[in-house]
Parts: C-alpha cells; structure tokens; sequence
C-alpha cells in the first residue's frame, strides 16, 4: 500500500511561523482529514505535500523512502496530485484539453484531438449522473457552472492516475447532488487502494468521509485520530486546545439603536445575511477564510452589486459605489494593502486624502489639506520621514495605518475592516487595538473581519460567524468562545451549545 | 531633513534631468558646428519645442491615467485643429474666437468618444485611438474632398510668430500652459484623482474616486489639448495638409516618457514633458546642425526615438 509521511515539517515565512512541527500519515485504501482554524498551519502543510511550499525542515516518506518534492510537477511524478478550490483551469479552452493539459495524448507528433476526446468521455462519465446538462469534451470551460468546473478540476488530477490525492476544498462549489456523487466515487477510489487527504470546512463533510483526521493548532499537528469513534465535539476541542474560559468584554450599555441594520443581503459570496451594529458596538466576522466575508464587506462598501435592505441610523439607503457608501459615512479598511488600499508610488499626503480632496476647494488648499493631513499621522502615531514620501517607504504597519487614517480623517460613522491586521507586526497590532477601541468608545459602529481568531476573542462583543456565504451563528457574551467559534465555523456545535444559531434564532 | 530631501528630490527629478540632457545636446552642437551655439538658435529651438510641448500636453494626462493609456488620435485631432482654424477662420481675424470654440468643441467631441470606448465597451486605448485616426483622418477627406478652401487669419500667425518682450508669442502660450498644467495635475481634485487612477483603479474606487468619470474627462482633456495644439500649430505654418499632426505623435509619446511620466501610469509631470519637448527638439536640431541628408535626419531621428522609449520605457516601472 503506498504510504506519504510528512514529518517534523516546518516553514517559516518572514517573521511568521506558519507551521512548526507538522505531521500527516496519508495511506493508501484511506481517507484522512486535515482539520485546523485559522492559521493552524493546514493549508501550508497541504502545500508541502504537493510541492507549492518547500519546507525549511523536516522529512517527507513516500513508501519508506525519503523524497524531496520541489514542484507540484515533482509531486506528480511520484503519484500526488492535488485539487484545490481556486481553479487552475484555462476559460477559452475545451474540457478535454484542460484535462489532458501538460500530457496530451499523442501520435504522429500532434495531439491526438480524438484519443483525447474519447479519454475525456469515459472521465465525464464518472460525474454524468450530477451535472444537470450534458458536459461534452468539447464544450468551453468558460460556459461550464462553477460546480462543473470544480468537477473538470477534479477530473483533471484523475487523469495523472495518482495514488495519492489532495481533495482541498473540492467540495465548496459541488451542489448536493455533486458532492454525493464525489463521495460515491471517494469510497470507491479508497477500495481501490488509493490514498485520499481530505480538507473541508464543513464537519459533517469531513465525519462522513473521512476515515482518519490528522488535527493542527497553532502550527503543531496535536493528533491524529479515528473519526468514527471522536466526537465532533472532541474535533474542536482539539482544534482549539481545550476549554477556554467565557469572554469578558468590556460592553458599553447597549442603546436600543441601530446605526447599521442589513437584512436579506445576498452578493457575490454571501446569503440572505440578517445584522445589526448598534453605535459603539464593535461587532466580529469570523469563520474560515473564504466564506463570503469579504464579499459580505465589499457589498456594504458599494463596491459589489447586492440585493437586499441597508439601513444606516434608519435611513434605507442605495449602495451603488463607494462613493455613495463614503457619503454616508461608511468606510472600508481592506487588509490587502497593495492591491485595494494604498497607492505605493504616490506620497503619503496624497494616500491619506485621496477620498477627501474636494473639501479642499477646485483650487486645493494645500496647506489645510496638509495641516490636516499631519493632525492623523500624529493622531495614529505613524512614523514618517515627510508627508511627501511616497507610501512604499513605510513598513507594513505604517503603511497600514495610513489605510486606516485615511477614512479618520473622514470621521466615518460605520467602519469596515477587513481582516486589516495581516503581517503587521505585534507592536502596531496593540495599537490598532486600542485605536479600534477608542474609535468604538466614540460612538463608530465597527464591523470587523479578522482571519485570527484570538483577535476576534479579544476584541469583540459579538461575533457572527459565515460558512458557504450563509450567517451559521451569533456568539455574544457566555457563548463567546473559541469552541463555539471553531465548531461554528465547521458547521457543528462545540458541546452542543453554538451560542444562538441563525436558524433558529431569527435576527442577531 | 526635510529641507534635504525636498532638494534632492528636485535634482534628481526626471524634468532637471531631461533639462540638463538638452544643454549637454546644445552644447555638442556647437563642437560639431561652432555656429550652433548662439542665442538666437536657441530661441529657436525653444519656439519648436513650444508647438511639441503645447501637442504633448494631453497626451500627458493620458498616460499619467494608466491602464495602458496612450492617445493615438492626437496626432489627427491636431491636423483637425488646423483644418478647421484654416476653413472657418478664412482669413478674417474676426472669425478666430468661432474657430477657437468649434476646434475645441470638436477636439472634446473626438476626446469623448475615445473615453466612452475605453470605459463602457472596454476597448484597449491604443485600438480605439488608433481607430479614431482612421475616421477623423476619412471625415477630413469626406468634409474637404481634398482641397482645403481657406486661409490662416493673420491675426493667429501674428500673435504665434511676432515678438513680445524679445520673445515668440508661442513662448508665452506655452509657459501659461505649464503653468495651467501644473495646478491641474498638482492643485485640483481632478489632478490628484487622476493620480491614483493612473496607480491603481481597485484602490482609487474603493476610495470614492469616480474612475469612469477621471478617466472620460482625461481623453475628453487629451481630445481638446491636441485639437488647440492644432490651432496654435498653424500659426506656425499658415498651411495645411492631411498629414500635418501625424509627424507630431510619435515625438510627443518621446517627449511625455523623456520627462519621466511613466508608461505604466500614475507618476509624471508636465513640467517633465516640457523638458522632454526640449530634448526632442534639440536632437532634431542637432541632426539637422549635421547636414545629413534629410531621408538619414529622418532615420537617424526614429531610431533616437526607439532608443530613448525603450531606454525610459523600462525604468522605473509601477510598484
């Protein structure tokens, strides 16, 4: 039976240690879980398999012998293959060519289109009974649904014949007659001798199919159990290394209002979600990354079409574009810096009054705009050289702080934050805590997105939670914890006490 | 500190360094012909340079605006402007502030039109200014039949050639461009929209920038500039012929990337077009100072052109 074993694996990036001390046991004829929170380190170790991440140390074992995977190209030579949820599919080329991409069939040194053709069928064949229309080998992938292209992705890895595979995320996109049928073919493939990882965000997924669940926490593999016999409850346990005591938070006397109020928004990525922030009131999103949460964010921004109703201090308002959001008093602080929110090449004065210029006359008065501009770089403590310098000549959490300043100096009544702390380092984290908190005690309604659970913990009254787009839950108070926060995240109740579900417990 | 950087930042700037490019030209002119190096041939090549600079201005705000930004259309917008100051102008000074308004009106139009391409139908700037030449160089022919009935009012070729102070009524022109530039670029909203436009469109939305708008108005911008380039050109040459802008765009992309505006958009100045105008005119000269036969000035010119586009084209790239 063949045999992959991940040990002692660790990787570093920058200053962050994403995995220390990772093991996994991936065997033939069965089906293990790789189970972890945000951060864990799951997905970096899902890398090190399949050659996208080289680790700085530790071993890898394929059949007892000792290999060294340097490429997801290395690892398919040995038999690995991987499907992942963002798709590496080409839109503009058929089924069968994205199949058969990097091994073509070949005869007489050309492609052979009909072999290639035929070989395509009998996989399409496998996944036929779940696809609503026929899908020929022929047909675009660019007019496939995202379910369909899920499945050509996974059909694709089928087609190196692996011994090993890495099912990560597959079944996001999948409707339920998709997954059932992947499942089908899962067992299947395990009978025959196959080696399967598995790592899903839905619990139920993973005690259904899985036979084994390797757990990570904190960049540390924790355990390695059998699923029949553990709890889902004994899962997040480990997930989250044991009970933690209820959250204490510091909560203002909650007012009656509402400054933001969402009902039925659906977007992008997210469903029919319900919320309210009261003013003062800094309000977590947390959950897994990925499900929805910045879409839900970019929706209350303007910057992505919704449907449903917004409310800000009781007016129904009309989020077309950002512009309109800012006029209202929203802003948004995004944690993808370069690419949403700082202009790197252009000075810090201009980063920090981009969304204000016009209150500075036709003929902008420069001095003012600078005065004001230096009352926020006081204010947040950024270190700069000259308000002239461009933006790229700060370090991370400068450059982050700029992001922030920039809305201050509009005074927003709802601020947006997503997952705003990434690399930053540990000293500007604690001040922008203390800023969020001061900005709350000022009366801002403060919705905050954060891939670090801890962070969500311990600054947050109330946090929901998203899965697949949809609200799973409301944690506020006794109920706010890390078990309920991972097991909601999953899908599951930690000790069967998920804090208020959303189901059951109407509006938040 | 502060006071130091501010100055370097000026001497290293990419508009000293095109600026002190052309005195090092000027003063090879004179090694290679000792009666180069005289004032009057100076005043002369900043006059020339004033028509390049006044032709590059949008073209400026174009590439400044990113995302693969270029107007090909300027140079048949300017031999539009011309065209249309030649045919309603007919000689008579009094028809110049009816000339003036349709050369603008129509410049604005062309300008629009490319911006509305670009935006809603997504076509890349460079397709749909290219393709705009063609339809403004068929709608010249189609108005004019070929022969172009009219005459330059005396009064435009008198105020464009005629001195003031010393100085070519071009010079001035051009210096109140600059000056008009720069509060645009650096002391209006529009200005430092732009910017960010040019930088990154994703972040200049989410902060409230309307970029479809920025954008349209820039070629709206580039559109009117080149057609008033045009108006201002035939001063100069009292004449015209279908192919009198199209020798002008080539060398005013050279002059906008020689005075450090990036391809990639989102940093430049006119400031630096001005002094890229400079060096252009003064190569031109150089060659023309060396006698070579007119078909090698010409040879010798483009390859200048590649040489420099390729040479700043791939300095300094975005992020």
């Amino acid at each position: 039976m063949t045999r992959l074993v991940a040990s002692n694996v660790s990787k570093q990036y920058g200053a962050v240690r994403a995995l220390t001390d990772g093991n996994i046991e991936i065997e033939g004829g069965r089906v293990t879980a790789l189970l972890g929170a945000n951060g864990s380190g799951k997905s970096t170790l899902g890398k090190i398999i399949t050659g996208l991440v080289r680790p700085d140390s530790g071993e890898l074992t394929l059949d007892g012998e000792r290999v060294t995977i340097r490429s997801p190209k290395d690892a398919r030579r040995l038999g690995i293959t991987a499907v992942y949820q963002e798709l590496s599919l080409v839109p503009h080329m058929s089924v069968a060519h994205n199949i058969w991409l990097g091994q073509e069939p070949m005869r007489r040194g050309g492609i052979d289109q009909k072999e290639m053709r035929e070989r395509s069928g009998e996989l399409l064949e496998l996944f036929s009974a779940s696809f609503s229309t026929r899908v020929t080998p022929t047909m675009r992938v660019s007019d496939l649904t995202p379910g369909e292209r899920q499945i050509i992705e996974i059909l694709k890895a089928m087609a190196w014949r692996p011994r090993i595979l890495i099912l990560d995320e597959a079944t996001a996109s999948l409707d339920g007659r998709q997954v059932e049928r992947l499942f089908e073919l899962v067992a299947q493939w395990r009978e025959e001798g196959m080696g399967l990882a598995f790592v899903s965000h839905r619990m139920e997924e993973i005690a259904r199919v899985a036979d084994r669940a390797v757990v990570l926490r904190n960049g540390d593999t924790v355990g390695e159990v059998d699923v029949a016999t553990t709890s889902e409850a004994q899962l997040v346990q480990m997930m989250t290394g044991g009970a933690t005591a209820p959250h204490t938070t510091r909560q203002r006397a909650a007012s009656g209002e509402k400054l933001l109020e969402v009902e039925g928004l659906s977007s992008g990525r997210v469903r029919d979600i319900n919320l309210s922030v009261a003013p003062g009131e800094l309000v977590g999103i947390g959950g897994l990354q990925g499900q929805g949460q910045a879409s839900l964010l970019l929706a209350l921004f303007g910057a992505e079409p919704y449907r449903g109703t917004i409310r800000i201090a009781g007016k129904r308002v009309n989020l077309s574009t950002p512009r309109r959001a800012m006029r209202e008093g929203v802003a948004y602080v995004p944690g993808d810096r370069g690419a949403e929110g700082l202009l790197p090449v252009r000075s810090i004065l201009e980063n920090l009054q981009l969304p204000s210029w016009h209150r500075y006359g036709l003929l902008l008065r420069q001095g003012k705009a600078q005065a004001d501009a230096m009352r926020a770089v006081d204010e947040l403590n950024i270190k700069i050289g000259d308000i002239e310098d461009p933006v790229r000549t700060l370090s991370g959490g400068n450059a982050q702080k700029v992001v922030i300043g920039k809305w201050l100096l509009r005074k927003p009544r709802v601020l947006l934050l997503n997952d705003p702390t990434k690399g930053i380092d540990v000293g500007a984290k604690a001040e922008f805590y203390a800023l969020l908190e001061r900005l709350r005690d000022a009366g801002t309604a403060i919705l905050f997105n954060s891939s670090d659970d801890e962070e969500l913990l311990a600054l947050c009254q109330k946090v929901i939670v998203l899965q697949d787009g949809q609200l799973r839950a409301v944690l506020e108070g006794e109920a706010l914890t890390h078990e309920n926060l991972v097991a909601a995240s999953m899908g599951t109740a930690a000790n069967g006490s998920a804090g208020r579900s959303a189901d059951s417990g109407g509006r938040p | 500190m502060t006071a130091i950087n501010r100055v370097r930042r000026v001497i290293v700037s990419p508009t000293v360094i095109a600026l002190l490019l052309s005195v090092v030209l000027f003063l090879i002119g004179g090694v290679i012909q000792p009666d180069f190096l005289n004032a009057a041939q100076a005043l002369n090549i900043v006059r020339l340079a004033a028509f390049l600079g006044i032709i590059a201005a949008g073209q400026t705000l174009v590439i400044i605006s990113g995302g693969e930004g270029i107007d090909l259309s300027a140079g048949a917008v300017v031999t539009l402007g011309a065209i249309l100051t030649f045919m309603i102008g007919a000689g008579q000074d009094s028809n110049i502030p009816l000339a003036l308004a349709a050369v603008l009106g129509a410049g604005l139009l062309v300008g629009v039109v490319n911006g509305l391409g670009i935006i809603f139908l997504r076509i890349p700037p460079l397709v749909m200014t290219l393709g705009m030449t063609g339809v403004i160089q068929g709608t010249i022919l189609a108005m004019t039949q070929g022969a172009i009935p009219g005459r330059t009012p005396p009064g435009l070729a008198g105020f464009i050639n005629g001195r003031f102070l010393g100085l070519p009524g071009v010079i001035y022109l051009w210096l109140a461009l600059g000056i008009i530039m720069w509060l645009l670029l650096e002391r209006t909203p529009y200005g430092k929209q732009l910017f960010a436009v040019g930088v990154n469109r994703r972040t200049a939305r989410l902060s409230g920038v309307n970029v479809p708008l920025v954008v349209i108005a820039t070629y709206a911008l580039s559109g009117m500039l080149a057609a008033f380039g045009g108006f201002v050109l035939l001063g100069f040459t009292q004449r015209v012929f279908l192919d009198l802008g199209g020798s002008y765009l080539f060398p005013s992309i050279a002059a906008v990337v020689v005075g450090g505006t990036v391809l990639a958009g989102g940093r430049g100045s006119y400031t630096g077009t001005m002094a890229g105008a400079l060096v252009l005119t003064m190569v031109e000269s150089l060659l023309r100072a060396m006698r070579l036969h007119e078909a090698y000035q010409m040879i010798t010119f483009g390859v200048i052109l590649v040489l420099l586009l390729s040479i700043y084209g791939r300095q300094r790239r975005n992020q």
